[in-house]
């Protein structure tokens, strides 16, 4: 734990000093990656907005950000275990219940790494880096959508895939 | 018994010289019995940065105490330490007993409080104390919470009510609805949780964390309490509460042996369900 928190500690103060060894340590920082990693995204110093009486901002109330969208992810997530088993257990093979599995499975994944992206990259300092990822996401995920509609009507469909890939 | 007295009052008055030195020495029977232990030396490594030099980096310096002559806990180490070895050596502390949350730090990997933390004497391996993980740091173990209290400020961790209490004197609560915030009311904000929580840790600025999370949660499910809907509302978006993922990181450290993490689980069940 400790050798996460010192870097992070230093950056604040080694501002003054940054210039002088930034370039150095871009160029060894690909062979040394023990001491001084150079991190991708730095906290920066502290910002403290308003005065220390003020209470910290509070984000504009929005259930579709909030506790919505949390209980569609769980009840997705939920969801994609009857749905991954029911093609099986049922030995019948439906496109109807594959292009339900298929679309759960797309949006879960959409969410999880949207969740990540939200996670990882922060609005207030990157707002340019997280709308690029966002839409990346967004391409990605219609990529995979495009991808699996031509799998389900050109070809076999997933639940036979899987299923040949098992037997094979 | 009156006779011992005056003789020995003569004896000190005539020779008093001579006879001190023998007297000490009968009187202090307990020092010599602690002369005969062995010293049991423990290393501590402790962060040390200083904000007058800030190019310096941060270090670990090891100082060296018996711990014969140490209380029992970590704090009382470092209150030692600062003491007889190094005055320089900064930390926050005021209660020693576990009910201020002030020594607040990182031990060997775990936070807690210095004062609750029992020095590992069996084991020959040094002690590490740090500040608060992803914290900024002020000087060697003393963290900058204003971001913390500021946060704690934003839930208005106070009774709000309109309506007058039925007797005109006190808001009288059921005992099974007092029996609701146990658990929740010991919290003393040591911090200790919310900077062991790697969502924290990413983004501290908008998420609450598990510490004021816990506090939130005993405001909305206080009987006493009318704002229940506007405190809701004011967690309804993507970061102040469901950054939360889940990761207990806060129940495992919380040296109150609080358990923030079902706190937030409450909350979040209570925001889907709308009760």
């Amino acid at each position: 734990m400790a050798s996460i928190v010192r870097p992070s500690l230093l950056r604040q103060t080694a501002l003054a000093a940054k210039p002088a060894f930034r370039n150095s340590a871009l160029r060894a920082s690909a062979f040394h990656t023990s001491t001084r990693r150079s991190a991708f995204i730095s906290p920066g110093p502290q910002r403290i907005e308003g005065t220390v009486n003020d209470p910290a901002p509070v984000p504009p109330p929005s259930a579709a950000h909030g506790s919505y969208h949390w209980t569609f992810e769980r009840l997705l997530a939920a969801g994609l275990v009857p749905l991954s088993v029911a093609p099986f257990a049922a030995g019948s093979l439906n496109p109807t219940t594959d292009a339900i599995l298929c679309s759960a499975v797309l949006l879960h994944s959409h969410i999880g790494f949207q969740s990540v992206i939200i996670d990882y990259i922060p609005q207030k300092s990157h707002p340019g880096l997280r709308k690029l990822f966002m839409w990346g996401l967004n391409l990605a995920t219609l990529t995979v959508g495009v991808g699996l509609y031509e799998f389900e009507t050109n070809d076999v469909g997933v639940t036979e895939a899987i299923k040949k890939l098992w037997k094979a | 018994m009156a006779a011992l007295r005056s003789s020995s009052r003569i004896l000190s008055s005539s020779s008093r010289a001579a006879f001190r030195p023998s007297a000490v020495f009968a009187r202090s029977m307990a020092t010599v019995s602690e002369t005969e232990q062995q010293p049991r030396i423990k290393s501590f490594q402790i962060y040390r940065w200083n904000p007058d030099t800030p190019t310096e980096k941060p270090r670990l310096q090891t100082y060296s105490i018996d711990l014969n002559k140490t209380g029992p806990m970590i704090l009382d180490a470092l209150i030692k330490i600062k003491n007889e070895q190094d005055p320089s050596l900064t930390f926050r502390r005021s209660c020693r007993e576990g009910i201020c949350g002030s020594c607040a730090m990182n031990i060997n990997g775990q936070n807690t409080l210095a004062c609750l933390c029992r020095i590992p004497a069996e084991s020959s391996s040094d002690v590490k104390i740090y500040p608060l993980p992803h914290t900024y740091v002020v000087k060697d173990l003393v963290p900058d919470l204003t971001h913390f209290y500021k946060q704690y400020k934003s839930i208005e961790p106070y009774l709000q009510r309109d309506t007058p209490a039925e007797d005109g004197k006190e808001y009288r609560q059921s005992k099974a609805d007092r029996k609701k915030l146990d658990g929740l009311y010991e919290c003393i904000l040591c911090a200790c949780c919310s900077t062991s929580c790697p969502s924290y840790w990413w983004n501290s600025e908008e998420y609450l964390g598990p510490a004021i999370l816990l506090q939130s949660y005993r405001w909305l499910v206080d009987s006493r309490d009318e704002r229940t809907a506007a405190r809701k509302s004011k967690l309804e978006n993507s970061m102040s509460l469901y950054r939360c993922h889940t990761i207990l990181n806060c129940t495992r450290t919380c040296p109150k042996g609080l358990n923030p993490g079902k706190a937030i689980a409450e909350i979040k069940k209570q925001m889907a369900l709308g009760a």
